[in-house]
């Protein structure tokens, strides 16, 4: 009896929005409790991340690294601008800080996050979020003092993606912890090892572009010519505490 | 079901889905641990199929309208959790061996709950990621049925819940 009706809720979710409201519901409660016991457990979650990285030289290692790439990134990302003569003064640069509070509460699979910020902080579904360098993800559902991000790294999700040094067009396609897969849409282009791929094309894809998304480390041709790159993302999913959500121009506008 | 027991089921619902989702999912992003499905099999293993698979409903339902995914998934495969461990072992079994159970039971659904998203076209599922995750994930789930099965066991053998019938 009870399979049945956990059928039939698989039934309305997957063929329409009828339980868009129950999802709203459930994750604004589940977002307040989160919210409300992040002061405790907050610390904790953070102590226990770090646990890996503890009594060593590693962690100041690593982060001194990523901010030496992400320097390069952001210079070869300007260079690119540049050259591409790209408005970037078009981009909504208003944005909300935010601290991750929770993940999925399911099984772990669930490639998304819940930030300490919602509809009260004029976030709106589908804004992108960034850590002030590279690319998060996107608000998938805000309740009144939470949202819900789905990370770029979540496995099948696509990204539309631009390539620094030679401009081109390509979709990465997110490997959770492993990075992206990109695949350039013109099967001719030829993408290097060491190429920075930024979100893109302006206007026209689902994340604000000119966000860095990773460094390709790995190019696999195919006998039929397909070219798959390997990427490293430029932002750990692992890893994240503090982002910003980047509001579109009437959302900054109401916020003021 | 009576109410202390339905208080208690709730209570340990809601505080399984929030420590799920505020401490072991950030802690272990590449493996697929679950303690609320560690829960549901601890509570099937002492009290039996009929709590389990309530129980597991409900976590589940309530786990999948709180995420983004497609709701009656957890469901579903925590209700077979409930059902699965509930018919699988009586009240007096090892400690040792009701851990192992759950973690085994915790695992596969992680497992099966993840093809499921690969089969609705949902993202987040891939089958390659179940296979890959299932080792680091059983080891994960050991841990937390190591804490999770005593503590159940002894809550569940309390006073003030067997006073009031067995389930």
């Amino acid at each position: 009896m009870l399979a049945a009706v956990a059928v039939v809720f698989l039934t309305i979710d997957l063929t329409g929005s009828g339980l868009r409201g129950a999802h709203g519901g459930v994750q604004g409660a589940l977002g307040a409790l989160y919210r409300g016991t992040d002061g405790v457990l907050g610390p904790v979650r953070r102590f226990v991340q770090g646990v890996p990285h503890a009594a060593s030289n590693r962690d100041t290692i690593d982060r001194l690294r990523r901010e030496n790439a992400q320097l390069h990134e952001r210079l070869a990302q300007d260079a690119a601008g540049a050259s591409l003569n790209l408005d970037l003064s078009r981009l909504p640069s208003t944005s909300v800080p935010a601290r991750v509070i929770a993940l999925g509460p399911g099984s772990g699979f669930d490639w998304t996050v819940t930030l300490d910020v919602g509809r009260h902080n004029g976030v709106q579904d589908g804004e992108t979020v960034t850590d002030g360098v590279g690319l998060v993800g996107r608000v998938l559902h805000t309740s009144a003092s939470t949202c819900i991000v789905l990370l770029a790294a979540d496995p099948g999700s696509g990204v539309g993606a631009r390539d620094t040094r030679t401009g081109e067009l390509a979709l990465a396609t997110g490997q959770g912890t492993s990075g992206f897969a990109v695949s350039p849409l013109d099967p001719a282009t030829r993408i290097s090892v060491g190429d920075q791929l930024v979100t893109g094309p302006a206007g026209a894809s689902t994340y604000v572009a000119g966000l860095a998304l990773g460094t390709v480390t790995s190019v696999r041709t195919s006998a039929d010519g397909t070219t798959v790159a390997h990427v490293r993302p430029a932002v750990s999913p692992t890893a994240l505490d503090i982002v910003g959500v980047i509001m579109t121009a009437p959302a900054a506008e109401a916020a003021r | 079901m009576t109410p202390a027991r339905l208080a208690a089921a709730a209570t340990a619902t809601v505080v399984a889905l929030v420590l799920q989702a505020t401490l072991i999912a950030p802690a272990a992003l590449t493996a697929q641990l679950s303690l609320p499905a560690v829960l549901v099999a601890a509570v099937a293993l002492e009290s039996g199929p009929g709590a389990g698979m309530s129980l597991g409903f409900v976590t589940g339902l309530v786990a999948d309208l709180g995420s983004a995914h497609v709701a009656g998934l957890l469901a579903l495969c925590w209700l077979g959790v409930g059902i699965g461990c509930g018919l699988l072992v009586g009240p007096h079994r090892h400690v040792a061996g009701q851990a192992m159970l759950a973690a085994v039971a915790a695992t596969v659904a992680g497992a099966l709950a993840m093809l499921g998203l690969t089969v609705v076209d949902e993202p987040g599922g891939t089958a390659l990621g179940a296979v890959h995750g299932l080792l680091p994930s059983l080891a994960g789930n050991l841990v937390l049925a190591a804490l999770v099965v005593p503590l159940v066991r002894r809550v569940l053998r309390a006073d003030a819940l067997r006073a009031v019938g067995s389930g």
